[in-house]
């Protein structure tokens, strides 16, 4: 998928304006954030239990090569093909060859951010494989063609109204307006894909190094579907998805759906591992699993490491104060709110991203729900950090850092100066004490007004005894 | 034994409302501290830290470890600066273990100002006067970073005079956020006017909370859309219910 | 080089492992203990944990005496919702008396206009109220997907704590994992369309619970 995440601020404006957008995003904050906060007490020991998450992801990934190899060694000892990917690229020739080695002409598709990360169904259409996406809501994407907005819930962003007009067009078939009646209609329309598509295409929430697995949780029975039907699965994921033991996946699983949709477990989780055995009625001949760096292996071992430990949630997006305003699409490509804030700098190219390191208050609302305790915010100043170095801040805004740091450095000429700032601001302030526009800092007055202060300092009124 | 608090003002209510300043040395006076205010102090470097620039952060860190060091306690009227001091400046020198040890002492002895009072000097009621319907902002560096939350409510209950509503979402960013607020000025605005929704909402004559970042924010919104009435103040101003006009 | 040798190369390269030989021994060492994490404190009464639990995520469930009252309560099931009486079931069910019960049920993996599918199960979770399905030749994973009817015959004495113990019960009776393992947790659901659950989504409309010990 293309990176658009230089044209951040001017979608603000856009998402912001957005009535139908606002209105769905409000149903998503209430379903997602209540749904979330009713089940994760649940947990008997959440603390310690976010700690025990955070410190399997940290094994992995501090040995990340040697558990890769394990993974690699059990699979392939139960029957499936493993792959190595550096790019999205790379994915989709090798899965472009699997569909051709096969003799694969349709493929029907559970959801996948990491093939989405590769933009894979234009690729694969392009070497002659139709694919169909099955899960509820990528289809619908994949008819509207758009992209997701949201990893969990990818068409958060358009009501029933819009589906309901969408199926009507699509699959000319009288217009439904239930929900209901819209999911049976998916449903009657997906059936003969599933069983007649050859390839299954997956992501893989989970890879097992104890079992060789890959593991998929769904809940429309989608995933479970094209990995059982069709004759050969290729399932995509990112190289830093290791979990070492079916016990540490128990613990994840704990948190997983409690953190992403307010349910304490998922209606399926599926551990497949290896393929079909010859007596068996069912389930693939071929089981391919592809495994995509595009960007990942360069975060190992540096400051940015923790980013890695993500599952793919979503908890941080759905209590994001900026993610809850603006949705999913303005971020700009694959991965939105926090997470994707510090994604796309990171596998996309830190220049490519200017705003979204920067497009955060701190309040730390995502830090505080993240299942595997990443530091989301200090993630995103790390970002800053290296702008600042790559000379990638305005001439302005560097002048004004330098300019403050050395007043602070400076009490003296620090007093003079906000002496003088609390007198002007006083002054422009006028009789009702409040300034309505203030030259250079029109970010803050086009929408507010600036309370005017005192026209004193503390300083100078704790220095000349003014004390209350 | 008196506790010899040193206090921070903060930069922004050096600036923008000194009146908080006074309460805020009131209300710690009042619990029984030796209050002393260090001359040259100015900004705890939050700004330049979160813009990226840590050289800068760190140098205003050691400016304020020399100032403040000595004193039995620091306090702040602030959640998002107290925050900068005891979280911040320890991860700042992480790579100098003398110095991290001091920080992270310094840390150990640094209090938002509700927490100082609740916990350490156990002020049993607080000396206002204050009369009204209130309702209460959670400061995102506070709440999250400090734990701050009881806090405020625990004080503003020994009021016989104040009624707290709480509003929905009392604990959801304001979209202040520092240079957020104008950099992204657009979207720092709709969050503010979620929050003001929220406190018209509550029902209460006065908003309160403990960041003066975000209560000119929230201000500057309910100003901005017309609402002259309800009252932004911080806490401190309502603990200590300073006079409004004595001070400026 | 080939893609492979790249990217461990990198890690490898950033992680700076010099001692190899520990790492894997390491590695070895936590596989063999498997270490569990924090688990949910022991319900009182599985049978009622697992039961409550499966209600909750929207599960049906009836008790019954004798394995043999089966066809009688899923009979009686199916009519009052005005079902289709006709389906499959795994062989191990085959053997009882559906017929009798105004039941047509055959003995094979499921296709896909199979009204009905049912199932027993490998064991069942009591702390999420979830079953758990191993794949195999006597235990088709179709026959839980494909109809919009799913029947779990759940045997009470195989109702486990926590998903480690399942876990646990699967290495001591098999000898590796199957190609698939499944955990069943309700019927199948979707909520993309405004955030509104929506039972039936791919998978099963309904799922119904049959305890019943073997």
């Amino acid at each position: 998928m293309k990176n658009t995440s230089v044209d951040f601020k001017n979608q603000v404006t856009i998402k912001l304006a957005d009535a139908k957008l606002q209105d769905a995003l409000s149903r998503l904050q209430s379903r997602f954030v209540e749904g979330r906060s009713a089940v994760i007490s649940e947990i008997h020991d959440l603390q310690e239990t976010r700690d025990a998450a955070a410190g399997i992801r940290d094994r992995v990934l501090n040995d990340l090569e040697h558990w890769l190899l394990q993974f690699e060694q059990q699979a392939t000892a139960r029957g499936a093909i493993v792959h190595w990917a550096e790019s999205g690229e790379d994915v989709n020739r090798i899965v472009a060859g699997i569909a051709a080695q096969h003799g694969v002409k349709t493929a029907s598709k559970s959801k996948s951010m990491v093939s989405e990360e590769c933009g894979l169904n234009d690729a694969l259409e392009q070497a002659g494989v139709k694919v169909m996406e099955t899960d509820l809501g990528e289809y619908i994407l994949q008819l509207a063609h758009e992209a997701p907005s949201h990893i969990v819930a990818p068409v958060v962003h358009k009501n029933k109204e819009e589906i309901s007009d969408l199926f009507a067009e699509k699959h000319q078939l009288p217009r439904k307006t239930g929900i209901a009646e819209l999911c049976r209609e998916a449903r009657e329309v997906l059936r003969p894909a599933f069983l007649n598509a050859e390839m299954g295409i997956s992501g893989g929430n989970f890879l097992v190094a104890e079992t060789g697995s890959v593991l998929i949780v769904t809940n429309e029975g989608n995933g479970r579907l094209v990995t059982t039907l069709p004759r050969v699965h290729v399932a995509i994921t990112g190289i830093e998805k290791v979990v070492p033991t079916l016990e540490d996946v128990s613990t994840l699983l704990r948190l997983l759906p409690r953190s992403a949709t307010g349910q304490s477990i998922t209606n399926y989780v599926s551990v497949l591992t290896g393929n079909k055995a010859k007596e068996d009625h069912e389930g693939p001949e071929h089981f391919h699993i592809i495994l995509l760096d595009n960007g990942r292996s360069k975060l190992i071992g540096g400051e940015m490491q923790e980013m890695l430990r993500c599952i793919r949630c979503g908890a941080c997006m759905n209590h994001c104060p900026v993610y809850q305003n603006i949705g999913g699409h303005a971020y700009g490509w694959v991965y939105p709110g926090p997470m994707g804030s510090i994604l796309t700098p990171l596998l996309g190219g830190i220049e490519k991203s200017p705003d979204l390191p920067n497009a955060s208050t701190f309040c730390g609302a995502c830090s505080a729900v993240c299942p595997v305790k990443i530091p989301l915010p200090d993630l995103l100043r790390k970002l800053r950090v290296k702008q600042l170095e790559n000379g990638m801040k305005s001439r302005q805004e560097t002048f004004m850092l330098r300019a403050w740091a050395w007043l602070s450095l400076h009490p003296a000429i620090y007093a003079l100066a906000t002496r003088a700032t609390a007198r002007l601001l006083r002054l422009l302030g006028g009789r009702d004490k409040l300034l309505h526009i203030l030259p250079g800092a029109s970010g803050w007055t086009d929408g507010r007004d600036l309370p005017a202060p005192a026209g004193q300092t503390f300083r100078e009124m704790y220095q000349q005894g003014k004390r209350k | 034994m008196q506790m010899r608090v040193g206090f921070f003002v903060t930069c922004l209510v050096d600036t923008m409302r000194p009146r908080i300043g006074f309460a805020a040395i009131r209300l710690l006076e009042t619990a029984g501290c030796e209050v002393v205010v260090p001359a040259r102090q100015t900004c705890c470097g939050q700004p330049g830290f979160n813009s990226g620039d840590r050289k800068s952060a760190r140098t205003m860190a050691l400016k304020f470890l020399a100032e403040f060091e000595a004193f039995d306690y620091v306090v702040l009227p602030s959640g998002s600066c107290a925050g900068m001091i005891r979280v911040h400046y320890p991860d700042l020198f992480r790579d100098d273990p003398a110095l991290h040890q001091r920080f992270a002492a310094l840390a150990q002895r640094t209090h938002e100002l509700t927490d100082f009072l609740v916990n350490v000097a156990r002020l049993g009621k607080a000396p206002g006067n204050f009369r009204g319907t209130l309702t209460y902002h959670d400061s995102c560096s506070g709440l999250r970073e400090l734990d701050v939350y009881k806090q405020p409510r625990a004080l503003l209950a020994t009021m016989p005079g104040v009624t707290l509503n709480e509003m929905v979402e009392s604990t959801t960013c304001c979209g202040f956020g520092g240079t957020f607020s104008v950099k992204y000025g657009e979207l720092s605005t709709r969050m503010a006017d979620n929050k003001c929704k929220h406190i018209t909402e509550a029902h209460a004559n006065t908003i309160v909370g403990g960041d003066l970042g975000c209560l000119l924010n929230i201000e500057g919104r309910l100003r901005r859309k017309g609402d002259h009435r309800t009252r932004v103040l911080h806490v401190a101003e309502v603990l200590a219910d300073v006079e409004p006009d004595a001070t400026g | 080089m080939n893609a492979r040798d790249k990217i461990l190369g990198r890690i490898r390269d950033a992680q700076n492992h010099a001692r190899a030989g520990n790492q894997m021994d390491a590695i070895a060492s936590h596989l063999e203990q498997h270490p569990r994490g924090p688990l949910p404190p022991p319900p009182d009464d599985l049978v009622a944990c697992f039961s409550e639990r499966a209600l909750k995520l929207s599960s049906d469930v009836l008790k019954a005496d004798h394995l043999a009252e089966v066809p009688q309560l899923l009979a009686r099931y199916l009519n009052e919702r005005q079902l289709p009486m006709r389906g499959v079931c795994w062989p191990s069910l085959a053997g009882l008396q559906w017929g009798a019960a105004g039941l047509e049920m055959q003995s094979r993996p499921a296709r896909d206009d199979d009204p009905v599918g049912v199932t027993g199960a490998f064991c069942a979770i009591a702390e999420t109220g979830t079953l758990m399905m191993l794949s195999g030749v006597e235990t088709p994973a179709t026959t839980s997907l494909l109809p919009e009817t799913h029947v779990a015959v759940v045997n009470p004495g195989r109702i486990v704590a926590t998903m480690e113990e399942a876990w646990d019960q699967m290495r001591k009776e098999c000898e590796q994992p199957p190609r698939a393992v499944n955990f069943i947790s309700g019927p199948s659901r979707t909520a993309d369309i405004e955030q509104t659950v929506t039972l039936g989504a791919h998978g099963p409309y309904r799922v119904l619970l049959i305890l019943a010990p073997l």
